[in-house]
């Protein structure tokens, strides 16, 4: 079964991450991602960012994840 | 035509489209009731739902179409606006209403 570390570690090797927390029960997640490379971009581009980071995993080993998408002024903000 | 050829009519020719997992009447996961059910929340009841379980050509083919991997995915004219969580942001906003409001 997939754990919230492990969908902590796959993001934030595709992604840099000032700040990441995932919570979840194996089935269902939920992610707070805080990263430089969402400013200027709209939540779908964020969250596509996230999901490229996951790739083939979203497919197979997450089956629910829920995600909110700050960058660090919002994050401090 | 080819399901990205299918996939375009649909959400070209409908100003509001849901891909999702069931119907508004019965949806089959909690992402897709949250999202059938915030658009309802915003005053529109006839969106065009897509069954996503009834085709499984389209289940896969809109995962590429928008080069977005979950399902729900709403489309306002045209236009792929997010999923669950996105929609969720945007109505608590108030700018899914707007965005609602100029393509229906």
């Amino acid at each position: 079964m997939v754990t919230p570390e492990q969908i902590e570690a796959w993001i934030k090797a595709g992604l840099p991450c000032d700040y990441i927390k995932v919570e979840g029960d194996g089935h269902h997640f939920e992610a707070t991602i805080v990263s430089a490379e969402f400013r200027g971009k709209m939540r779908v581009a964020q969250h596509q960012l996230v999901y490229r980071a996951l790739g083939d995993k979203m497919k197979a080993e997450i089956h629910a994840l829920s995600m909110r998408t700050l960058t660090p002024e919002e994050w401090h903000g | 035509m080819n399901i990205q050829d299918v996939i375009r009519e649909q959400v070209t020719s409908h100003p509001v489209v849901l891909y999702m997992k069931g119907t508004p009447q019965f949806p089959q996961c909690g992402f897709s009731a949250t999202a059938a059910q915030i658009l309802k929340a915003c005053g529109v009841n006839d969106f065009y739902a897509v069954n996503v379980l009834e085709n499984p050509e389209i289940r896969e083919g809109i995962k590429q179409f928008a080069n977005w991997p979950t399902i729900p995915q709403l489309y306002i004219n045209g236009q792929f606006v997010g999923g669950a969580d996105i929609m969720r942001e945007l109505y608590q906003s108030g700018e899914l209403q707007k965005l609602l409001a100029a393509g229906h």
